[in-house]
Formats: structure tokens, sequence, C-alpha cells
């Protein structure tokens, strides 16, 4: 008598289900991931920036200071909430930062985030800051560290 | 393993963050600074600490003057219960305001119990303590001022002076000491009380003028005007009456 028709038919069934029902889960799984990735490609593409690489300037008597960031959202007519990447330069200083609240009509600037200030010589990290008087003023938050050279 | 690396790479970064190289000056604040540009200075407060190769400075709170930008500093202003060391100059100090003007070198410490030690020499006031390091006058003004080095004490209401860097040590070459009430002289084995009392290190003559008292020994010798000579330690007294000139001698038995 042939070998293979001492092997239980319900045996085989069981293993071969078994088999399927594995190969299924792996796909299922990988499709969920899929689908996640998708979702996140498409909440980022539809996520409420907006502008997209914001620039604006606080214009003094005797200098500019240009700011960029990746990302905005106005908050109100002249509130402008500044994120990723916020940059302030002028002939005499920088200062970055992640996030910034810029007054267009006060010409003011806010940021309760790490912020590194840097200028001739002389570098600022503190927790935050804030430029008014048109960039005349600028008062460094927190605990703050300056090394001058 | 990846956050064992990481934070191993974090501690790294914050010691290397925290290691001042030389020429470097570090400022640390807890309550933030306030820049103004036009005005050229910053105001660094609450538990500000300065180090510098030169010098510590630790005060409640700090103001700096500044010439172009904020690391050309030409004045600096400490305001609060104010500590300095500074190992290069052999200067330590403490008050409840410092003024230092960075081109000039002078520094200038106010407030109660204002003091300033230098390597042989220590000044106290509850007034204030002055010093021109480049040109080597000094001046302790108000109640309780008090100078003392090796050899001499000096109190009075205004202690004026000239030292000199003679072998890194500062020595007194002039001194000029006022007080309404009276001044006090003691060198070595001599007390001298006075209202005015000049001393010029060049003729090595104390004079002593208005209210003079000198107590040596068991002798105590009262006029108008004295002098004593420093190097053979003699002394004269005069009166503008002939006849006031006072001497006792007191027995120890």
């Amino acid at each position: 008598m042939n070998f293979f028709l001492y092997i239980n038919k319900n045996l085989i069934f069981f293993f071969g289900l078994i088999i399927i029902l594995a190969f299924l889960l792996v796909i299922f799984t990988k499709q969920i991931n899929l689908n996640n990735i998708e979702l996140k490609i498409l909440d980022k593409k539809l996520s409420n920036v907006d502008i997209s690489e914001p620039k604006f300037t606080i214009n003094n008597d005797d200098k500019k200071i240009y700011i960029t960031a990746k990302e905005g959202n106005f908050l109100s007519k002249d509130k402008i909430l500044l994120k990723n990447s916020v940059s302030f330069k002028s002939n005499e200083f920088s200062i970055e930062t992640e996030k910034v609240i810029f007054d267009r009509n006060k010409q003011t600037a806010q940021s309760k985030s790490k912020s590194l200030f840097k200028s001739k010589n002389t570098t600022i990290f503190s927790d935050g800051f804030n430029i008014h008087d048109r960039g005349n003023k600028i008062i460094f938050y927190g605990s703050s560290f300056i090394v001058l050279k | 393993m990846k956050s064992i690396v990481k934070i191993i790479i974090i501690l790294l970064f914050c010691v290397n963050a925290n290691a001042r190289e030389r020429g470097e000056t570090e400022i640390t604040t807890e309550d933030g600074i306030e820049v103004f540009q036009n005005e050229k200075y910053y105001l660094l407060k609450k538990n500000v600490k300065i180090e510098s190769d030169n010098f510590i400075l630790q005060a409640n709170e700090v103001k700096i003057n500044f010439e172009s930008s904020l690391y050309d500093i030409i004045e600096l202003n400490a305001e609060g219960n104010v500590q300095f060391n500074s190992p290069e100059f052999n200067i330590i100090g403490s008050g409840e305001n410092l003024q230092f003007e960075v081109k000039i070198e002078k520094l200038k410490v106010k407030g109660i119990n204002s003091k300033v030690v230098t390597e042989n020499i220590e000044m106290f006031s509850d007034g204030s303590i002055e010093i021109n390091n480049l040109t080597g006058k000094f001046s302790v003004k108000g109640k309780n001022s008090k100078l003392i080095n090796e050899t001499i004490l000096i109190t009075g209401e205004t202690i004026d002076g000239i030292f000199s860097n003679n072998n890194d040590k500062k020595e007194i070459t002039y001194l000029n000491v006022i007080d309404d009430k009276i001044s006090y002289v003691k060198n070595n084995d001599t007390e001298m009380y006075a209202k005015k009392i000049n001393f010029d290190n060049e003729i090595s003559i104390i004079e002593l003028v208005d209210s003079v008292t000198i107590i040596r020994n068991e002798e105590k010798i009262t006029g108008d005007y004295g002098t004593l000579d420093t190097n053979n330690n003699s002394y004269k007294i005069k009166s503008n009456n002939q006849n006031k000139v006072k001497v006792i001698i007191q027995d120890d038995e």
C-alpha cells in the first residue's frame, strides 16, 4: 500500500489552512502598515498650514531683521505662528528657534521654545525670547547661557 | 542599546558644552537677559555668574555696557550680594554693588560691608572702596572705613592713597586720611590719632594734623600737629599754644 495513503486527510487540510491563514495575516498586516503610511502622507499634504515658507521683515531705522520659517499659521489678522526652523537675521545678529508668534502690525516676535542667538563673538542660549521696539529690545527668557569670545 | 548610545552622546555633548575654552567668557543667568541695542547695554537677571580667564563674578543682577557688540564690554555694574575673585590680579572682594570700567581698570565696590582684599592689603567700608589698577590710586569712603596691611592699620571717614606694585606686592606710597571726628593709624608699636593724617613714602613721614594724639608704650602725647619718621620711628608734636603739649607717661605698676 502506498505510504501516502496512511496520512490523515484532515491533518493535511488543517495544516494547509494554517499556512493560508498565516499568509493572509502577513499580507493583511503589511496592508495596514501601507495604509498608515499613506494616511500619514495624506495627513501631511492636508495639514492646516496657512503659509508655506513664510518670509517677513522687521524694519528698524538703521537695520532690517529678516524672518523666515518653514510653516506659518494665522492666529489672527496680524498674529502669525511661525513653525519649524524659524530664523531671524540682520546684519548684526541671527536667532534660531522652532516656534515664534510674529505680530505684523506691532513688529514684535515672541517665542517660548529653546533659542540660539548669535552675533559677532557672542552666543546666547535661552528658553525663548521677545523682540520688540522694532528689534531694538530683545528679551531672552529663562535660564540663559552666554558665551563671549 | 540605541538609547544608551544616545544618552552617552547627550552626556558628552553637555560636558563639552559646559567646558569653557581659553579666552572665552561664560555667563549664566536664572531669569534671562534683556538686550538694548540702541542704548548699547544688556541686563543679566537673577543669580548671575560671570566666569572668564581673569575673574569670576557672582551677583543678583548685572548691567553691562558695550561699545559695538555684546562682547565688547566697556563697563560692568553688578547689584546685590556681589562677590568677585580675580586670581590674575590677586584681588577678591564683595559688596552690595560693584562697578568696573574696563578700559581704565577702575573698580568700585559700594554698600554695607564692602570688602576688597589684595595679596597684602585689606580694605573695608560701609560706603565705597575704589581702586584704579592703572594709576594705583585708591579711595575708601564712608562709615567703618578701614585699611589693613602687614604693618599698618588705618581707620577714618575718608582714606585716599596711591599704591605701587613692587615685587608683585602692593605697597602704599601716599596716604591721606580725613575724619572730622578722629582718624586712627597704628604703625608697629605706635598709635596715632588726628583729624587729618598724611603719609608720604618718599620722605617716610606720617603727618598728623589737628587733635593729635600719639601713644607708644606707656607714653601718650597730645597736641595740634605731629610728625612720625617711619625710618627711625621717632616723632615730634607741636601745639598752637607752646605751653599746651601734654605728655602722659604711664607706669605699668
